[in-house]
């Protein structure tokens, strides 16, 4: 049985209206959450025979279980009167504007002055919705459509709030703007990411999720990366073990934009992720990254798309995890190059470390190509800590601990080395050596 | 002390096939003692069994470590006893810093690490991570002092430990490593294979500074050429299994002239030889 929260709405068609109405929101946005209501109602919950959910089931999963949280949270005037936690969190990364959002509200926003003088525009999206409607309406739901998937249906019916990055034509900022969404116990929580970047902006975001013990993250990121914009993405998922995620994800690219993305997966008991990239003009550029790290009997599973419409696009993606206990992950990737895509440059790879004869990882790596003048290469590995290589480092005075953490931190290297933010880096390599378990 | 490193009768088999058939051997601190054989006589699997690899089983005898046994000690309590393998092929290992694995290594080796656990048990506290390692400003100027005295490039440690070195750099990242691991005995397994003229004249000047500093070498090799670079004190012969013949360096030129086929011809009366010596 579980106890729900005093203050919570189930979910329902209710909660959708009573969103609605609770923060008077515009008739376009109202009619867009019915209309996302009744097509999440519409599309089946998924089930083993989609290709998409064959290695991955929703055993479990009840979303009865969770709720919409009402209470309104402690919103926070200045980064002093944050709770320690929070800002040791946010201390760790040398930003040029921080938010925290806490079950869907924002209780800290922070924003370098002459960025918002020069029309920078970041802040939750709620408050954007407000203060720069127009905006929102253009962009929200113009990446990710309401029916691209179950999750995504009931995300646009029910998200309370998310974030909002808008960089203007010609504005580079070098510090990374910096977002912690923290959810509290068996909440659902809807996370909506809306990165714009105009033509030949540059900016760098972090997004960490954490929190939600028992329950509940669908989120949905859309990314704009305008002509020659330069948009670095780094996502952290560290929610709660006990926790469902879900978040489908996609980026298009305007003509040589640069784009690259991390994906972090450390937490959750279940993980469905979506990565789509779109290369829509030629000139594109777009890296996507991964590294995941399982334990105990978290599933991950990662769902990818690299999408070649337009020439003379190129895009690199690497994912690298380490799985140990009776975890599992499932890499599923495409490399699509549509015809007439000619001198498409694409790279796939994803390589598995088992650190347990009990874990798996699944690859599914793929390529289909339409054009003929084009270079794709793709390719998985998976395999254990080479026993050779544990008892080179042994002979050398390192405990077998040391040295097989040594390993799995050398297996990520490759990935850390091309992660952006120092703070980011430090953050990810703690939580590796964390799992491999210091002596 | 000298340090003494004794091989008794020893009997080692990997998956039940036995591979170190009785090998008698006394290796000291600041001696160099060289094991010649044909390939496939066993002489890298005596490396491997002293330094403790899993893979293979000893079934019979014992080394001893200044009188006491090892073979109960994992590889890395005999490596912080003073005993190192430079590899024949040594593993390359990605996205591992040579100089990050080193500092790790040295501070294990040189019980940085046991002290901070030693102190944390008896205090209590714990202490920041990092503070098992050598101070990095110590270690550095270790380090870039030992690259250049045994003229390895300095670009060595910011490289991937072995990761797209050459025959050669491997080798001599071994005498790198040996170098800064002061071992007090060391089993060269075939560091001369493999190497140019120049590489070898590196890797044997290594070999010779670290032995007049006060190393024991167990030096493994198929042919003679390294020996007019390291001068043995005493070399043994080594074939199907077990030592046949030891004597001075004359014994090195002996085989160079007669080859192994002279060994395996009279194998009989070098046995009966062996056993009254040793």
């Amino acid at each position: 049985m579980t106890t729900k929260i005093m203050t919570a709405t189930p979910i329902s068609v209710a909660a959708v209206k009573a969103i609605s109405d609770r923060y008077n929101e515009p008739a376009w946005l109202r009619q867009a959450r019915l209309a996302a209501w009744e097509t999440f109602e519409a599309i089946p919950w998924p089930t083993y025979k989609e290709e998409t959910w064959r290695r991955t089931r929703l055993t479990g999963f009840k979303l009865e279980n969770y709720a919409l949280p009402e209470a309104e949270p402690e919103v926070y005037a200045s980064r002093e009167a944050l709770p320690e936690h929070l800002r040791e969190e946010l201390a760790k990364i040398d930003s040029a504007g921080a938010l925290v959002l806490q079950d869907g509200r924002a209780i800290y926003r922070e924003l370098d002055e002459a960025l918002a003088r020069w029309g920078v525009i970041f802040t939750d999206l709620r408050s954007a919705l407000t203060d720069h409607e127009e905006l929102v309406r253009v962009h929200l739901g113009a990446q990710v459509s309401v029916d691209e998937n179950k999750f995504a249906a009931l995300h646009y019916a029910l998200w309370l709030n998310g974030a909002f990055l808008f960089i203007p034509r010609n504005i580079a900022i070098e510090k990374p703007f910096q977002v912690l969404i923290l959810q509290g116990e068996r909440v659902a929580n809807f996370h909506h990411t809306l990165l714009v970047g105009e033509e030949n902006s540059e900016a760098v975001i972090v997004e960490d999720f954490m929190g939600s013990k028992e329950g509940m993250s669908d989120s949905v990121a859309e990314v704009f990366a305008q002509q020659a914009a330069r948009l670095h993405y780094l996502r952290l998922q560290n929610l709660d073990e006990t926790a469902w995620n879900f978040a489908t994800q996609r980026i298009s690219t305007a003509r040589d934009a640069l784009y690259r993305h991390l994906q972090a997966s450390w937490g959750s008991k279940l993980s469905k992720v979506w990565i789509d990239l779109e290369l829509e003009e030629p000139g594109g550029h777009g890296e996507l990254l991964g590294l995941y790290f399982t334990q105990d009997r978290q599933h991950i599973d990662h769902h990818t798309n690299q999408n070649h419409r337009v020439p003379h696009c190129t895009s690199d993606l690497l994912f690298k995890g380490a799985l140990d206990d009776h975890s599992r992950s499932v890499y599923q990737g495409l490399i699509r190059v549509w015809p007439g895509a000619q001198k498409t440059d694409a790279y796939q790879k994803n390589d598995n470390l088992i650190l347990s004869d009990h874990a798996r990882a699944d690859s599914i790596p793929g390529l289909e190509i339409e054009a003929d003048d084009v270079r794709c290469t793709h390719g998985a590995t998976s395999a254990k800590v080479p026993e050779e290589y544990v008892f080179y480092l042994m002979a050398r005075g390192l405990s077998r601990k040391t040295a097989v953490r040594m390993i799995v931190q050398g297996f990520f290297e490759e990935v850390l080395n091309r992660v952006p933010v120092p703070g980011v880096r430090a953050k990810l390599e703690a939580e590796i050596a964390h799992r491999v378990g210091i002596e | 002390m000298t340090a003494v490193l004794e091989i008794k009768d020893l009997h080692a088999a990997v998956e039940g096939k036995e591979i170190l058939k009785g090998v008698n051997l006394t290796i000291r601190q600041g001696e160099v003692h060289a094991l010649m054989g044909p390939n496939g006589s066993g002489k890298s699997t005596l490396g491997y069994v002293i330094a403790g690899h899993p893979h293979y089983e000893v079934t019979q005898g014992d080394i001893l470590f200044n009188g006491e046994s090892i073979l109960d000690l994992e590889p890395d309590e005999r490596a912080k006893l003073g005993i190192f393998l430079a590899f024949q092929y040594p593993v390359a290992i990605p996205g591992v810093s040579f100089a990050n694995f080193l500092r790790a290594a040295v501070s294990s080796v040189r019980g940085y690490r046991d002290r901070v656990r030693e102190e944390m048990e008896r205090t209590g506290q714990f202490k920041e991570v990092g503070s098992e390692l050598i101070p990095m400003r110590e270690f550095r100027k270790e380090l870039l002092e030992t690259m250049d005295r045994f003229n390895v490039d300095r670009s060595f440690a910011r490289r991937y430990l072995n990761d797209g070195f050459s025959g050669g750099e491997k080798k001599r990242g071994e005498v790198l490593q040996m170098a800064m691991l002061k071992p007090k005995i060391a089993i060269l397994d075939e560091s001369d294979s493999g190497l140019d003229i120049d590489a070898l004249r590196v890797v044997a000047d290594g070999i010779n500074k670290l032995v007049a500093d006060g190393m024991g070498a167990l030096l493994i090799t198929h042919y003679q050429r390294i020996l007019n670079y390291v001068k043995p004190d005493k070399v043994s012969v080594f074939y199907d299994g077990r030592v046949v013949l030891t004597g001075g360096p004359e014994v090195a030129h002996m085989l160079e002239e007669k080859g192994y086929g002279w060994v395996e011809e009279h194998l009989d009366e070098l046995e009966a030889k062996e056993i009254v010596n040793s």
